[in-house]
């Protein structure tokens, strides 16, 4: 299969909703177990989602059952450390950066901020209900990541095996199911989430329900990745500029600004622009107890199939005092650098 | 320069280039042979350029991409105008939007 195939089919991998595929799961787990040396578990449990998983696992304990002690060392840490050694030393340092870049790189950032998404989800909600942050926190960090671990395995070449290759078993469980823990007695495995809706950066987002959703009921809002409250996706489409300002939170105040569109804002509050030129128009909303939001008011180039030109609107920093500065930020650039000759 | 949305394309001269920078291998293309400068999450839309040249991940200040065109080529996207280059190196840049505390990368 070629890198690029691969990297499709390792995206689709992290990126997969719907029920596990039990059967496929349990084999993975069962031969991660003997790659690593362990007797199989007794006994394969499933849950529906991380936190149904935490939960399970703590039951289980509470409840004297001999789960053992986690074996994600041996599962997971072991045979994964000496994979990356093994290619380290095939293409060195240089060869290895190279590699990642065209392998992991690509998957990394999105999968690894899902998992932080996931693991501050499952703390915050046991702990509401619990106070056991603590434990919770022990508990997660015994977890292997099933399907979010696809940068690694793609890049450590895991996958396709029959069972015999040191990361086969991982890579089946990755391809089948969720989150699982492996303990010594008891291996505990998580179903995939039913929703994940993410925008074009790849960060959680939806305005209309939880843009994670776990068929247990564990679930995650966001909008534009950035956490908000359940009830607050409610609310958001009968907002005022009124509300907006008295909004005391700075960062749902954002999210509300985003969602009601600066636009529509600026027109409803009376604001003028700040700075007008070629580049665009720079504009500014001064907010109590907060930085302001400057922001440059953009135009595509190319127009919509209708004809009309399509608008956006970028935050930049507080400071910005023109609409060429703004825009100039936004590449990274100085302002008088910045100087496209085409633009679509 | 050039630019294609939220993407910016800045051309970069050759001599400026460390050779461990220009020798090094190209990221692979897509499964349509595109060399692809950034893609979308959802719908996968692509600024991508096809035809001959590499597309080179920089870390240093070059970064953090580098398009070489030794011929020129053509930026395509869904929703843009196809933008044509001349041959040469270029820097590739995605546009960035201001978060207080953080800042993160614009998807168009």
């Amino acid at each position: 299969m070629g890198a690029v195939e691969e990297l499709g089919r390792w995206r689709r991998v992290a990126a997969r909703t719907g029920p596990a595929d039990r059967a496929e799961a349990e084999t993975g787990v069962r031969w991660a177990y003997r790659a690593a040396g362990l007797a199989e578990p007794e006994r394969i449990v499933w849950a529906g989602s991380p936190r149904g998983a935490v939960t399970a696992v703590t039951a289980m304990k509470e409840a004297g059952e001999e789960v053992g002690r986690s074996v994600r060392r041996e599962v997971r840490t072991l045979p994964w450390a000496a994979e990356r050694e093994r290619l380290h030393r095939l293409l060195g340092p240089a060869g290895w950066s190279e590699h990642w870049a065209r392998t992991a790189a690509p998957l990394w950032e999105t999968t690894r901020s899902l998992v932080e998404r996931v693991r501050t989800g499952v703390v915050e909600e046991v702990v509401a209900s619990s106070g056991q942050g603590h434990a919770v926190r022990s508990i997660l960090l015994d977890a292997v990541f099933g399907q979010h671990d696809a940068p690694w395995l793609f890049a450590l070449g895991a996958g396709g095996g029959d069972g015999t290759g040191p990361l086969d078993g991982l890579a089946a469980v990755a391809r089948a199911a969720g989150w699982w823990w492996p303990y010594e007695k008891v291996a505990v495995v998580a179903e995939r989430p039913l929703e994940l809706h993410r925008d074009e950066a790849g960060r959680l987002d939806r305005s209309d329900g939880p843009a994670l959703a776990f068929p247990d009921g564990f679930a995650l809002h966001a909008w534009k990745g950035m956490p908000v409250p359940a009830d607050f996706l409610a609310e958001l489409g009968s907002l005022t500029p009124e509300r907006i300002r008295a909004e005391e939170n700075a960062e749902l105040r954002r999210v509300m600004l985003e969602h009601h569109g600066y636009d529509r804002y600026l027109t409803e509050s009376g604001a003028r622009p700040v700075h007008r030129d070629s580049t665009g128009v720079l504009w500014r909303i001064d907010l109590e107890d907060d930085e302001p939001v400057v922001a440059v008011e953009v135009v595509n180039s190319t127009p919509e199939p209708d004809g009309t030109y399509r608008t956006y609107w970028l935050r930049v920093p507080p400071t910005t005092r023109t609409a060429r500065e703004g825009v100039a930020w936004t590449f990274g650039l100085h302002p008088d650098a910045y100087e496209p000759m085409v633009q679509s | 320069m050039y630019r294609q949305g939220d993407v910016l394309i800045v051309p970069v001269e050759e001599d400026a280039l460390p050779e461990h920078v220009t020798g090094r291998p190209g990221l692979p293309r897509d499964a349509r042979g595109r060399l692809v400068l950034a893609q979308g999450e959802v719908t996968g839309h692509a600024h991508a350029v096809v035809g001959p040249g590499k597309l080179v991940r920089e870390s240093g200040p070059f970064g953090p991409t580098l398009l070489h065109l030794p011929d020129g080529g053509r930026v395509v996207h869904e929703e843009h105008a196809a933008i044509p280059l001349p041959r040469g190196w270029y820097r590739v840049v995605r546009q960035r939007e201001y978060v207080p505390g953080a800042v993160r990368i614009v998807a168009d």
